[in-house]
């Protein structure tokens, strides 16, 4: 009683704050109350036609902390249905709700997708200490809410010939644990939030993953082993096959795999495993969301808002960073270059063709100040297209506009691909449909280019990137 | 393949280092190697230093450490970013983004023999490895080097059977649970295992600062057990290593030989007791010999080539320029999985595991690693803590700078021979690195070849108990040397010579490794620690620090820890 109290809480709190927060995007608010009847004056001069040109780099800057709020709490809110979806298939493991669970998992992926624009430029998700300062990059909760490749030998068995590398790359970094930490009862004899977090990188080695969307990714879907089912064979179309028996809870069929009798305390703290990461992951973001809270003087929103072109260079700089670094560099031609499904993102899932649709339309929403939540409700400010305009740069905002559209066009045939039989990790083989990667990567590289002009256009100096953000933001 | 042009000249420099091996032994005598056994008696007070070393002045740009390379960040990730300039250009922040990828990760075609799966997995984030921490741990971040001595050029002699390196694992070390990927040791089961276990025991060696207060080090024997294919060679040589930091090595890569070259003094011409030799490799990357300034031995001259060395006999991967497997010709079971691999990528008679263009990733990941800049300087008053500048003093008054070279320049910084990478495809004639060229860095290094005193025993065979080990039983081999001598030569440097270790980023090791330790065994578990190993041409800087008082010390520490 008392926990769904507390949730209706939260989630009305959220939905409430975003209401507020409207209004600075150039979005109708909710009507205020009437104000005080004044004087009719006299009629002044006609206004000059046209667009008017109010458009400042100010508000392009508040239209982007906005956004990161509405889908950072967007994230929080899936997250939350999330771990209800769960908790209910943990209670009552059916094909049903683990089919339930499954898709609550995917839409959450759907507006984080969207926030990875937000990293590389020393926000919150990327340093945000525990006392709600931003400290160095490095210092943030990215990598335990979103880090991959997952050190899934350390969480629960495994196969160990699939391509690419299940087990953590300092071997003796886990020599304290047998097995893994599902199976090893002694050193673990309860497995909560704490166990989950301590794990994460457990003996420095950056490898060992333990927490956040791709731990419940692969305690859902399991390891997708190819055609075969032992990981080596050839790659088929289908993600991870972990039977639903993995859970069971009667105390009489539990498994490790399919068809692999497992003891009944193996089901038991498979299922602990996964709500201690569905609430590690809801803490984290809890904190990410807060420091982007409008509401809450000195924290990051406002030190950002009132960054100037600080504030603006940024923006940019992380659009290109996610864009070309991340997204071109290691997300897709790393892959294509080792052709290893260890190298994708989504793994288990097969939902690495959203991963890349979701950055690069993150990248998009920057650009144009747009963003549409969860919900279907369209946040929309001034974007850096606006000010292009509004600076008399309409050629370059056309230039990057249609960059930017080239690339959602080639990032879209990866998805539709995906969507019609074909996911990434086959794309990625050679013979298939690598050339659809390759000519997305090269949007994402002449779009870089645009970027950069865009940069330059807009009198942005390198000094104006970094230099200062540590102290000011 | 010829390592040295004059044969006459690397013969006449190994026999000197020989003579001069015992000269360098100082108040030591005989040889060195007092270094861990100072006399229980409270030594006399110290004599007056035979030569003063120069304090050299403070530069504006020292806490920097590495000029435009250098970066400001000082948490677990400090040695693993690339300087601002590149993290701001879209094109080198994606390279280094990419070559950062391919450090972590595994590769298609690794093996039969390993130490490790990936580079980051021994250069854990991107600084040193540990020492296991127990004598059942297998080393996984660190190595036994083997060899049974150097031929007329300086090569090293492989051992006949296991080569030039103990490889811990093997491919089939890493079927099964975690657990099992712990080098499990099937001998005689024809699996593709390791080659051996080696690991270390430590005896407490006990002593005194001049003025009473007590320390400990920990000396190092070190055992080899469980080998794979037979016996090592009767007079086989041991050389263990922890896997050191890889930044900076970009600048260092770029630093004259010239420069280098100028600060050598093979003869101690100037009478400090300091000698500085400069060692030579031949470099696979460009088929020419270039001064040898990276490894603990100063035995490679490039990055490229340390990183292809490094992924073929660390990690059993093929490329271009080492294409073949590191199985010597009796290792069959190595051989049969050898012949099984995919080998995807052009290059050797046969193909290799690794493309150039992910070489060419690796290699610039590497260079661009920046160097953190030090504490204790006020940026707000540009002023230095007092403590640091009063402990730098004692550095160098004490010597320490004589090998602890503390500044250079850097020269131009050529891209690379590979080509510069387009996405993924290399072009020709790749541009200069600018953050790398023409930076005053401060390194505190030499990079010369420098006798720390110390000899080893003759490798024993030994049953677990250390009895004489006979045939048919299980023996351990057993080194057991005294001081810091590893007693390997290798190239020119003679078994008691080392390359000074650059010191930048010191203060931040733990900080990134919380286990790692220090000295090129990983044998000190401190910094003071490490000093007081110091012997042979260090053994006049070690005895200053026995004479300092506790207040001198800790400046001298606040200095090493602001570096």
């Amino acid at each position: 009683m008392k926990k769904g109290f507390m949730r209706t809480t939260l989630l009305l709190g959220i939905v409430g704050l975003l209401a507020a927060c409207e209004g600075d995007d150039g979005d109708d608010g909710a009507a205020g109350p009437a104000g005080p009847a004044g004087a009719a004056g006299a009629q002044g001069p006609a206004g000059p036609s046209g667009t008017p040109s109010s458009v400042s780099r100010e508000d392009v800057v508040r239209t982007n902390a906005n956004i990161a709020y509405s889908a950072y709490s967007d994230s929080l809110l899936a997250a939350i249905f999330l771990q209800d979806a769960l908790e209910e298939f943990v209670a009552d493991p059916t094909q049903g709700n683990f089919d339930a669970a499954k898709d609550a998992w995917l839409a959450s992926r759907e507006p984080y997708g969207q926030t990875e624009v937000y990293r590389f430029r020393v926000g919150p998700i990327d340093a945000l200490l525990p006392d709600g300062t931003i400290g160095e990059e490095g210092d943030g909760p990215e990598g335990a809410i979103n880090a991959w490749p997952l050190a899934e030998a350390l969480i629960d068995y495994v196969a160990n010939d699939v391509d690419g590398d299940a087990n953590p790359e300092v071997p003796a970094s886990t020599a304290s644990i047998t097995d893994n930490i599902i199976a090893d009862a002694v050193t673990f004899p309860a497995i909560t939030t704490d166990t989950v977090r301590d794990n994460f990188e457990l003996g420095g080695d950056e490898r060992n993953v333990s927490s956040g969307y791709h731990a419940i990714e692969f305690l859902l879907w399991g390891q997708d082993l190819n055609a075969d089912l032992t990981g080596s064979g050839p790659r088929d179309a289908t993600p991870g096959q972990r039977p639903v028996t993995d859970y069971d809870n009667t105390g009489l069929a539990c498994t490790s795999g399919t068809g692999v009798p497992a003891t009944a305390i193996t089901c038991t703290r498979r299922g602990e495993y996964l709500l201690a990461a569905a609430q590690l992951l809801i803490d984290d973001l809890t904190d990410v969301t807060d420091a982007w809270n409008p509401n809450t003087p000195g924290n990051h929103y406002s030190n950002f808002v009132a960054g100037g072109d600080t504030s603006l260079a940024i923006i940019l700089e992380g659009m290109g960073r996610l864009a070309f670094g991340e997204l071109a560099g290691e997300r897709m031609n790393i892959a294509l270059l080792t052709n290893s499904q260890e190298d994708e993102h989504s793994c288990f899932s097969d939902n690495t063709h959203r991963d890349i649709f979701l950055n690069a339309k993150g990248v998009l929403n920057a650009y144009l100040g747009d963003y549409q939540r969860a919900d279907g409700s369209v946040i929309s400010g001034a974007g850096v297209d606006d000010l292009l305009a509004a600076e008399g740069l309409t050629d370059l905002a056309a230039d990057m506009r249609a960059a930017l559209e080239d690339t959602m066009l080639k990032v879209g045939v990866i998805d539709q691909e995906a969507k019609t039989g074909v996911p990434f990790d086959n794309q990625i083989q050679i013979g298939i449909t690598e050339p659809n990667i390759t000519s997305a990567i090269q949007a994402l590289s002449s779009q870089t280019d645009v970027l950069e002009t865009v940069i330059t256009g807009l009198q942005l100096t390198t000094g104006d990137l970094r230099q200062d953000t540590e102290e000011d933001i | 393949m010829k390592v040295w042009g004059d044969l006459t000249r690397a013969s006449a420099l190994l026999a000197m280092c020989v003579t001069f091996a015992s000269a360098c032994g100082g108040g030591g005598g005989g040889g060195g190697g007092s270094a861990p056994s100072p006399p229980p008696a409270p030594p006399p007070p110290p004599e007056p230093p035979p030569v003063s070393f120069a304090v050299p002045d403070v530069a504006t740009d020292e806490h920097l450490a590495a000029g435009d390379a250098s970066i400001s960040l000082m948490n677990e990730d400090a040695f693993g970013a690339s300087p601002e300039s590149i993290q701001r250009n879209f094109r080198l922040d994606a390279t280094f983004k990419g070559g950062n990828a391919i450090f972590r990760n595994d590769h298609e075609g690794e093996g039969p023999l390993l130490n490790a799966r990936t580079c980051q997995g021994c250069h854990i984030r991107d600084g040193r490895g540990s020492v296991p921490a127990d004598t059942l741990t297998p080393m996984d971040s660190m190595s036994i080097r083997l060899s049974t001595g150097v031929d007329a050029q300086g090569a090293v002699i492989p051992d006949p059977i296991y080569g030039t390196l103990l490889q811990t694992f093997g491919l089939d070390s890493f079927r099964g649970s975690v657990a099992d990927g712990l080098a499990s040791f099937e001998g005689g089961s024809g699996a593709a295992i390791g080659e051996g276990f080696g690991f270390v025991e430590y005896e407490s060696v006990q002593g005194n600062f001049n003025d009473g207060t007590a320390y400990e080090l920990r000396k190092p024997t070190y055992k080899v057990r469980d080998l794979s294919y037979g016996d090592l060679s009767p007079d086989v040589l041991f050389s263990p290593r922890i896997a050191p930091s890889v930044f900076g090595l970009g600048l260092l890569e770029v630093v004259s030989e010239d420069d280098i070259r100028e600060l050598a003094d093979p003869n101690d011409a100037d009478g400090n007791g300091i000698s500085g030799r400069v060692n030579e490799a031949f470099d696979v990357t460009t088929q020419t010999n270039r001064l040898g300034r990276i490894g603990l031995k100063a035995t490679v001259g490039s990055l490229l080539a340390q990183t292809s060395g490094a992924y073929v006999s660390d990690m059993g991967v093929t490329s271009s320029f080492v294409p073949d497997e590191t199985c010597t010709t009796v290792q069959t079971t190595c051989l049969d999985a050898a012949a099984i691999e995919p080998n995807r990528h052009p290059g050797g008679a046969n193909g290799v595991d690794i493309s150039d263009v992910e070489l060419a990733f690796v290699e610039f990941y590497v260079r661009l690693l920046a160097v953190p800049q030090r504490r204790g300087f006020d940026e707000a008053t540009q002023s230095w803590d007092e403590g640091v500048l009063a402990g730098r003093t004692l550095f160098f008054e004490s010597g320490c700078g004589a090998c602890h070279h503390y500044s250079f320049t850097t020269g131009v910084a050529p891209g690379s021979v590979l080509g510069e990478i387009d996405i993924n495809v290399l072009v020709p004639n790749a541009p200069d690195i600018e953050v790398l060229s023409g930076q005053r860095i401060y390194p505190y290094s030499d990079m010369l070849l420098h006798d720390m005193g110390g000899s080893c025993d003759v490798i024993s065979r030994e049953t677990e108990a250390g009895n004489v080990c006979g045939a048919g039983e299980n023996c351990f081999w057993v080194q057991r040397c005294e001081g810091l001598a590893d007693g390997r030569p290798e190239g020119l440097a003679s078994g008691a010579e080392w390359r000074t270790t650059p010191l930048w980023g010191l203060g931040l090791v733990k900080t990134v490794n919380p286990n790692a330790t220090f000295l090129h065994d990983g044998r000190a578990r401190n910094i003071s620690e490490a000093i007081l190993w110091h012997g042979g041409e260090g053994e006049f800087s070690r005895d200053a620090y026995l004479a300092m008082s506790a207040q001198e010390r800790d400046q001298l520490l606040g200095f090493l820890d602001s570096l």
